[in-house]
């Protein structure tokens, strides 16, 4: 066999991939894009190394992550959000995340202490320990987690997920010592700590501030939790009323329903269009039968035989105040009084910052830090997550606490501290109504949940994950932004039209000048134009893109020539969907003849080169198998058959069948494909005995 | 713009098959807006003919490829020098000027046309061109609403519509729309219906003796036997 040319004909294009806006979004700035992608083409183990690499402990956001990627989503423009949290958590399980082991290696002596075992002082020493520092982390209460132990409920975050992460952290070296409270930072750094991480939580719950609070049968929402988590059963009685509109009041609310309470009601002194909790954790709640009373506010508790009775007053909103929710304005004379056996007040959470600690305190009770190097007012001691922003997300305080490792480490080199990425300035813009209205709509899938009476009957976690099928689906409703087609060498374009007149989304357009543009924010990274345009100047801004079709073709050829008893038919088939779940792999060991197959991500990627190739190293078929109206683009397949139809011309003018080469679409197809496909390998298996015999005749 | 139409392979096939080193050549101008001939046809060619060999097994040629940004104008073809260098043949993918501009610019180096020059068109649609302009050196467009009978209709007549329409079209290529038709339509748009009622005398030739020439600076006599056109 001849040796394959190899020809560079297009400039690769790696250097001008945008950040999408999901990426942006994350605190953590994960690479969600393109795990998404790996999900969609069913490689759900790079899916998950991907995952890992940007996020300490991804199974925990997993399950509890509060997604700001999801609403960054650009799909969320043209129908809903792409289900990141969810494809993760698919990622994870299916991608055997349980196994993997993190190593690190101590190469530092300067020791570091971490206070508070929160997701914040876990991320923290995580990194710190990557960076191979000995780290001791000091935990207060008797269990590691901080608010992922103590707050978040069991059916949110199963505490198995937790104790993997936190036995991988041990097993990296980093020290953990529990039911060990700090309180003096003097006496860490007498203990030979060059360096604290104060990540102590705001599990102080705010006040109400109305008479009878510190009555009989009222309790505070973070230390009903506490207790709940660390083990007890508090007795909350037939009827319980949780105060506040937050996730810590659906926490408390959810928790009551399952610890038996029949009767659980929501007070919240706005509507459900202003509550700050996740609308899927309402939605559940109210699925779950907890009541909900909009517009109420408790103005006064009364203990009568050992029990709250609680006076509302009904509410209306007037003018929008500082966070840009309409103000509660009391209505006069509207109060009524409840009876109940529990009051919860959930009205939000704030720091306890130990006055021993000597550190400057801020708004609502916060720890002060310097924004960038997270440091506070003393030498060495660095701050970050609840106890500085107040109560926030997960991944925040993941985030801080990786900001944290990094700037300690620049602090213990007496290096002066990275300007902050300027990734902000990145963002893309909106979708166009133009092209939004290009582009398909489909459904959001969500992961299955359990039934209500499933869920009630204890703390089993609520969300299920993903099957494979479902979670490719969803994966592929993924536009990839920022991926999109640049023309990377304007010089070259002939302004022809043809990548104006071939996107199905109608992005590229030619400037009064001639000059031709692709708006990166609006194109949808299909790929047609990359293959159609007559000068070759347009790529996709993906590195690695450019030549994976030749790549995996070249592998594909360079093992097929050496097998000669067969004749030889090479498929070009796409990756994504049911097809990137091995269900192609499965079709065509079925068929006899030597089928090999070159994966594709999406067939608009395979040029006419291509298939000539295959035809050139001595393939006796070739086929290019889309998957039909499942594409997530547009047009994919029509394009791909214009290739085929010029192929075949040429395969006619050289005196071969052109039904050599055929196209299928799958899902198009109402036969069964491994009928189709032996059909098509029958077909050539007679050609190529034809042509043999041909031989020995001339012989 | 000019349009052309790559040559049927096994033309190809026979024109470089005495030869060794062949240079695939592309122009970046009308045969790339025309997808006859820009770097992306270059390299299917490329492939075509590498396939052809790999099943003809009739002895292999070393192919190269380039694309030039204009083959018809002779400061571009400077940029060629070094490339043909050991070269035996150049299969051009421009039109029959760039075919010619190589031929003269290299004049020990046979020169091939991969394409079929066909006509003087637009694109009607991705991958559909139609011929609009004959070239003809004597425009009438003023005379016929912009529209050309000369290219447009079948006949080529001047003064149309001829007997043979039938429900607007052609009674030659009845897809075709009758160009006649055509033009007394946007001329009564145009409230000019008076310039059908005139006579056109037929065309005079004279002017189109070929070779043509165009000479557009000052102050210079047109040389030798060539026909002057310019005013």
């Amino acid at each position: 066999m001849n040796t394959v040319a190899v020809r560079v004909r297009r400039t690769p294009l790696s250097e001008h991939t945008v950040t999408p806006p999901c990426q942006v979004a994350c605190p953590l700035h994960m690479d969600i894009r393109e795990y998404v992608d790996l999900a969609a083409q069913g490689r759900i183990m790079e899916a998950m190394q991907v995952i890992r690499s940007g996020n300490p402990f991804p199974s925990i956001c997993a399950y509890i992550c509060a997604h700001p990627c999801e609403e960054a989503c650009r799909r969320g423009q043209v129908d809903k959000p792409v289900a990141i949290r969810a494809l993760k958590r698919f990622a994870l399980e299916f991608g055997g995340d349980r196994m993997i082991e993190v190593e690190a290696e101590t190469t530092r002596s300067e020791r570091v202490a971490v206070v508070g075992s929160g997701p914040a002082g876990l991320a923290c020493a995580y990194y710190l320990r990557k960076l191979g520092y000995p780290v001791t982390v000091f935990e207060a209460h008797s269990e590691v987690g901080g608010m992922l132990r103590v707050g978040i409920p069991r059916y949110r975050l199963p505490r198995e997920v937790l104790d993997v992460e936190i036995t991988r952290l041990t097993k990296m070296g980093v020290e953990i010592r529990t039911g060990t409270r700090v309180v003096s930072l003097d006496l860490v750094f007498d203990l030979g700590y060059r360096a604290v991480f104060l990540t102590v939580g705001a599990h102080q719950s705010l006040r109400m501030g109305i008479e009878g609070e510190d009555g009989a049968g009222v309790v505070d929402g973070a230390t009903l939790l506490r207790e709940l988590n660390l083990g007890l059963t508090p007795a909350l009685g037939e009827r319980v009323a949780v105060v506040g509109g937050g996730n810590v009041a659906m926490d408390a609310a959810r928790s009551a329903v399952r610890l038996g309470v029949p009767q659980v009601s929501v007070l919240y002194r706005r509507t459900r269009a202003e509550m700050p909790a996740d609308p899927r954790e309402v939605e559940q709640a109210l699925e779950e039968g907890i009541e909900f009373q909009y517009l109420v506010a408790p103005v006064r508790v009364r203990t009568r035989e050992g029990r709250p009775e609680v006076t509302c007053v009904r509410m209306e909103l007037g003018e929008p105040d500082q966070s840009g929710r309409r103000r509660p304005v009391p209505i006069a004379g509207s109060e009524f009084t409840e009876r109940y056996d529990t009051l919860v007040t959930a009205i939000g959470q704030a720091p306890q910052v130990p006055d021993d600690f000597h550190v400057r305190i801020g708004r609502g009770s916060t720890i002060q830090v310097d924004p960038v190097t997270l440091s506070t007012n003393r030498a060495g001691v660095f701050a970050g997550g609840d106890a500085v922003t107040g109560p926030s997300t997960v991944v925040e305080a993941l985030a801080a606490g990786r900001t944290a490792a990094g700037r300690i480490d620049d602090y213990l080199n007496h290096r002066y501290p990275l300007a902050p990425s300027a990734s902000e300035a990145e963002w893309m813009g909106d979708l166009l109504p133009e092209t939004v209205a290009t582009i398909r709509t489909t459904g959001r899938l969500e992961p299955p949940v359990l039934s209500r009476e499933e869920r009630t009957a204890g703390f089993a976690p609520v969300e299920m994950a993903y099957d494979c099928q479902t979670a490719t689906n969803e994966a592929r409703r993924c536009l990839r932004c920022g991926l999109g087609a640049a023309i990377v060498a304007p010089d070259r374009c002939a302004s022809c039209l043809t990548c104006v007149r071939v996107c199905p989304y109608h992005v590229p357009y030619a400037d009064a000048e001639g000059a031709i543009h692709i708006p990166f924010d609006q194109c949808q990274a299909c790929g047609i134009c990359v293959g159609e345009c007559p000068a070759g100047v347009i790529a996709l801004r993906k590195a690695g893109e450019l030549g994976q079709v030749d790549e995996e073709l070249d592998h594909v050829l360079g093992s097929a020539t050496r097998v000669t008893s067969k004749p030889m038919i090479v498929g070009f088939c796409c990756q994504y969907g049911v097809y990137g779940t091995g269900t192609l792999a499965g079709l065509w060991r079925g068929v006899k003849a030597g089928v090999w197959i070159v994966p594709v991500r999406c067939v608009t990627k395979v040029e006419t080169g291509h298939l000539l190739r295959a035809f050139e190293m001595g393939a006796e078929g070739v086929f290019v198998a889309g998957c039909g109206e499942q594409c997530a683009r547009e047009n994919t397949g029509h394009w791909m058959r214009q290739r085929v139809a010029k192929v075949k011309r040429v395969l006619a003018q050289l005196g071969l069948q052109p039904e050599r080469l055929e196209a299928f679409m799958w899902g198009e197809n109402t036969h069964d494909p491994t009928e189709v496909l032996d059909e098509f390998a029958a077909r050539v298996g007679g050609f190529y005995l034809d042509s043999v015999l041909l031989q020995e005749v001339k012989r | 713009m000019i349009v052309a139409e790559q040559k049927p392979l096994e033309d190809i096939i026979r024109m470089v098959r005495p030869y060794k080193k062949v240079l695939l050549l592309g122009c970046g101008t009308c045969t790339t807006v025309c997808n006859a001939g820009g770097e992306t046809e270059v390299a299917f060619l490329h492939d075509a003919l590498r396939m052809a060999e790999a099943r003809a097994a009739d002895g292999r040629r070393e192919y190269s490829e380039a694309t030039l940004k204009r083959q018809c104008d002779p400061e571009f073809l400077e940029h060629l020098t070094e490339r043909v260098e050991g070269v035996d043949a150049v299969v051009s993918l421009a039109c029959g000027t760039g075919v010619q501009a190589l031929a003269e610019r290299f004049a020990d180096l046979p020169v091939f046309p991969g394409v079929n020059t066909s006509f003087i068109g637009m694109a009607v649609e991705w991958g559909v061109w139609d011929e609009r302009c004959a070239a003809c050196g004597d425009c009438r467009l003023e005379d016929t609403g912009g529209i050309c009978p000369i290219t447009r209709c079948t006949k080529g007549i001047l003064n149309g519509p001829c007997a043979g329409p039938k429900n607007g079209h052609c009674e030659v290529s009845p897809d075709m729309e009758c160009a006649w038709l055509l033009i007394y339509r946007r001329l009564e748009r145009l409230g000019q219906l008076e310039r059908m009622r005139r006579y056109y005398p037929p065309r005079n030739f004279r002017p189109i003796s070929r070779p043509r020439r165009i000479v557009g600076k000052a102050g210079l006599e047109a040389r030798g036997s060539h026909g002057d056109v310019t005013a």
